[in-house]
């Protein structure tokens, strides 16, 4: 029901709207601007849809303007950092007064990110973002980050060595960066076909950077991959662990003072492998070991009002001696004895210079000692000399020792909106002295790189990011010049295309530049393309590449670069935290097409450790009620292709005999239950019983073969025991490190 | 004949109404009833438009704003296995409840509000991601609640959330669903119909779903 009175209004204010149409008076609009809590926005731009008429709010966000029009219009109301709005509005004769409220732009849309080719496990991860945790809890890796991130694609499954093997890259083409500086010997040294354990413990890190291809211009000297470690600032409170694993003891203490401005810490571990082998068999015969030792310190400091420094020193100690069937006799055997003592330490500092500049300079010293004795034994074990091939080179001994150090600094100019740019150099210097059955051999190399980097963004929906790296060896005395660049584009709501570009060049390893101190670098070309849409606890990313190697080294005949190949590949990654409450899984599938000619290759073929189609799934669930982890990982991989390669009848190489090993498949189980012994006591306790196994299906691994002298025979190359089983219990003191494993509160 | 043209002219005078600022009171009352009925996400949403808006008309109440940021809270929760999504709401809703503190002015029945109404906004921060944001925002959603508790040891709501905190929480770390059942069944006892006010009075449907 209308009342009368109202009518009567509507009906004056139908006229007096007819009659200012015809006599086209102004009207005045008015009002007020803010944002979502109410305060002004000043400088907000108010204007009517299709027309000139509008105005500027003052520094009150108060705005008023005159206006013709009439009837019903649109207000449009824009504001840097706000959503614009649009508002109806009914124009009549008397004037307008509005109250408007934008929303902040901040709150709907992410920053377009970089992303193409790297894979980040960060402590700010938010949904379905890796977590630093989330990498170290996939069963099976061993305490080892690169064996962790064998879980995410683009890596390939090499079960007898360890690092990682990226994109048809070999395990020396990825590099492992802490807090910006190099770590040159992350695991401890190689033993041929065993898989050695890193040195350094994982949770020491609080953000992962993995970039499988084109990464960025302020890292270099590796052609596949860079593995980018942050390590961690303060602890939160000061604490003691202990770990008892039979076959691993830990123990570990971090201090944070009363200000809460600086901790120290300092752990031990030890390890031997003797006892654990005596009751499961392994293939090879130890004699001693595996004996691994280290010992560690940390302090770390907070200076100034944004300043942190924080500095770790490490020892630690491999000792291993084994004795397997010999490859070319069965009525001999081989003998291999290594010790490996590395000193490792690091410094970085950084802090905030003003309001927009910022510094990151690190320093970091590596000492590794690796000597090798090889000897050839007879069935009674005793030593023999054989004079003639391939015997002759059966007895040897090694020892190399290796000095590294390196300087950093970076400085990074700020500007509006996330925009940066960052500059640098850095220089390594590396010592290398090899002994070879008495005769020594000395390598320097000085190693100076500089680099510039920037961050641009276009408008909401584009970042850029070009970068360009110099690097010059006084060794090779070679300068070369790496251009790098990426690009985000945001489709929509967590929703990107990324693309990257960058040539990535590397010097040849040590025990090729012994040989000829003329080689150049060896280059590698990256082209990226990646689509990646994360929402509702789910995250989706594909990511297809091509790569190009040049300059490969080449040893036959002869050491020389000239090698060349390429690499190209398709990459899914799937991970879904949402659909089972508590159950956390995710799938990856990797196809690599590769092929390169080098070392004694006679032509492009597939290397030896590559595999065309990787499928893993790691799943992570958690029994709320009885407190208890089950992580279960899985991978399989098509079987990688092995080849007999001896000189031929010329100059060069020849393959003999070739073939495709069987597919790799194995299932990893590791299991936790968290638990408290002193609930009571001052000092609680966070601790649990874990075990876990790998290979927990037996399933028989061949990853290759080894074969004879004369190719009569071939031996494969698989896993020292079926199945690895671990069990043990760990504790902590004071700060609760398993927290990071239970806050699932939903 | 009369019939278009009023229609025209009615819409015409309900967009200026819109437009021009009605009357706070009537308008909070609008809302708060519509809020009693609010389940979805969208039914949040709206709500928080509006409210904001009468916030802002207002800027000295501290009601409009503790009910926005109680929508976004709320959306929090029915969002909670979505991880990234719930980001906005939650900083929507921190900035909101902080204004709501800043005008409480000293009411200690109403920060006890306020603060349980923090203490959800901080939790909607930990579903974001629980390994990285639980370990900062759980305990500080914990403090708001005894903050809460403190001023009013009495209040239904803050009995309602520390009832969940206890629901969900692991055993290890304190969970003890006996023990929330137990306290939801306080906090519906002491929510007893009355008769409508515009202050908070929700926290019912909340404990009974303890329950069930």
């Amino acid at each position: 029901m209308i009342s009368n009175a109202f009518t009567s209004r509507l009906i004056l204010m139908a006229g007096s709207l007819l009659f200012a149409l015809s006599a086209r008076a102004q009207t005045r609009i008015t009002g007020e601007v803010a944002g979502p809590l109410g305060d002004a926005i000043p400088g907000a731009h108010i204007r009517i849809k299709g027309s000139q008429s509008g105005a500027v709010a003052d520094s009150l966000g108060v705005f008023g303007f005159e206006t013709t029009l009439r009837g019903k219009q649109t207000l449009i109301i824009s504001s840097l950092g706000f959503k614009t709005q649009q508002q109806p509005i009914t124009l009549a004769d008397s004037s307008v007064r509005l109250s408007i409220t934008l929303d902040d732009t901040a709150n709907t849309l992410e920053a377009v990110t970089i992303s193409a080719g790297s894979f980040e496990a960060s402590d700010k991860a938010k949904g379905a973002s890796l977590t630093p945790i989330d990498a170290y809890t996939v069963a099976g890796n061993g305490g080892d980050i690169s064996n962790a991130l064998r879980s995410l694609p683009g890596a390939q499954q090499v079960g007898e060595r360890e690092g990682l093997f990226v994109r048809g890259g070999t395990n020396e083409e990825t590099r492992m960066f802490v807090d910006g500086t190099l770590m040159k010997n992350p695991n401890y040294a190689s033993v041929p076909g065993i898989m050695q354990p890193a040195r350094i413990n994982l949770f020491l890190f609080k953000g992962v950077l993995f970039n499988t291809g084109g990464y960025s211009a302020l890292y270099g000297q590796a052609m596949s991959s860079a593995l980018i470690l942050e390590s961690i600032d303060l602890p939160e409170k000061s604490s003691a662990n202990f770990s008892v694993f039979p076959s691993n003891l830990g123990a570990g203490f971090q201090h944070l003072s009363k200000s809460g401005r600086n901790s120290y810490g300092g752990g031990v571990a030890y390890s031997n492998q003797g006892l654990y082998n005596k009751v499961v068999p392994q293939r090879p015969d130890y004699y001693r070991g595996p004996e691994y030792r280290s010992v560690n310190a940390n302090a770390r400091f907070k200076t100034g009002k944004s300043g942190m420094l924080k500095a770790y020193v490490a020892y630690a100690e491999s000792n291993i001696g084994m004795r397997n069937p010999d490859t070319d006799s069965a009525s001999l055997r081989s003998d291999f004895r290594i010790k490996n003592p590395n000193i490792y330490g690091t410094a970085s500092y950084r802090t905030d210079l003003g309001t927009d500049w910022r510094l990151d300079a690190g320093i970091a010293y590596t000492f590794d000692q690796n000597t090798i004795h090889n000897r050839l034994l007879n069935i009674n074990n005793e030593p023999v000399t054989i004079p003639n091939a391939p015997f002759s080179a059966k007895n040897s001994d090694a020892t190399r020792n290796s000095h590294f150090a390196q300087g950093r600094a970076v400085l990074t100019r700020h500007f509006e909106r996330n925009q940066s740019l960052r500059f640098g150099g850095e220089t390594f210097y590396f010592d290398d002295t090899q002994t070879y059955n008495g005769a020594q051999n000395l390598l320097r190399d000085q190693l100076s790189a500089a680099f510039v980097e920037t961050d641009i963004h276009i408008g909401g929906h584009v970042a850029f990011r070009p970068g360009l790296r110099w690097e010059y060896s006084s060794l090779l005395r070679k300068a070369v010049l790496a251009p790098r660049a990426s690009l985000g584009y945001r489709l929509g709501a967590g929703s990107q295309l990324n693309l990257a570009y960058g040539i990535f060049y590397q010097k040849p390893e040590n025990r090729y530049l012994f040989q000829n101190r003329q080689l150049g670098f060896s280059r590698a070309e990256h082209y990226v393309l990646n689509y990646s849409k994360k929402a509702n606890n789910r995250f989706f990313r594909t990511e297809v590449y091509y790569k190009k190697y040049n300059d490969l080294v080449k040893t036959l005949p002869g050491i020389r670069l000239g090698g060349d190949g390429y690499a190209r590949g398709l990459e899914l990654f799937w991970r879904d935290k949402k659909t089972v409450r508590n159950l956390d899984y995710w799938l990856t599938y990797t196809y690599l097409d590769t092929k390169r000619n080098y070392l004694d290759y006679p032509e492009r073929i597939r290397p030896s450790f590559t595999s065309p189609h990787t499928f893993t799934i790691a799943i992570k669930r958690f029994f709320q009620e009885i407190s208890t982890n089950v992580n279960v990982s899985y991978s399989c991989a098509a079987g990688r292709p092995y080849y007999d390669i001896r000189a031929g009848d010329d100059a060069g190489t020849r393959i003999y005999d070739s073939g495709t090993a069987r597919a790799y498949n194995v299932l990893n189980l590791h299991v936790s239950k968290m638990m408290s012994f002193f609930k009571k006591s001052k000092f609680r306790d966070y601790s649990g019983f874990a075990f876990g196994a790998n290979n927990i299906l037996g399933t028989k691994q061949v990853f290759g073969y080894n074969y004879a002298y004369d190719g009569s025979f071939k031996t494969p190359i698989t896993l020292p025991a079926t199945r690895f089983y671990f069990v043990g219990v760990f504790m902590s003191l004071g700060i609760d490190r398993t927290e990071d494993l239970l806050d699932q509160n939903p | 004949m009369k019939t278009p043209i009023t229609t025209i002219l009615l819409i015409c005078t309900a967009a200026f109404t819109f437009a021009q600022n009605g009357d706070y009171k009537a308008e909070l009352e609008v809302s708060i009833k519509k809020l009693d009925q609010a389940k979805s996400v969208s039914d949040f949403q709206g709500l928080e438009k509006t409210l904001v808006q009468l916030a802002n008309t207002q800027k000295t109440e501290w009601l409009p704003y503790y009910y926005a940021a109680f929508c976004n809270a709320k959306i929090g929760f029915l969002l909670q296995d979505d991880g990234e999504k719930i980001e906005p709401y939650s900083v929507r809703g921190e900035a909101q409840i902080k204004r709501s503190e800043s005008l409480a002015k000293g009411d200690s029945k109403a920060l006890a509000e306020i603060y349980v109404v923090q203490a959800m906004i901080y939790r909607t921060k930990v579903f974001i991601s629980p390994m990285t944001m639980g370990r900062q925002f759980g305990p500080l959603s914990d403090q708001f609640l005894k903050k809460a508790q403190k001023l009013d040891a009495e209040n239904p709501r803050a009995i309602y959330l520390e009832a969940w905190t206890k629901y969900y929480t692991p055993k290890l770390w304190g969970g003890d669903k006996d023990l929330a059942k137990e306290l939801a069944g306080k906090a519906i006892q002491k929510l007893p119909a009355t008769t409508f006010s515009v202050m908070p009075h929700w926290g019912k449907a909340e404990s009974e779903t303890l329950l069930r």
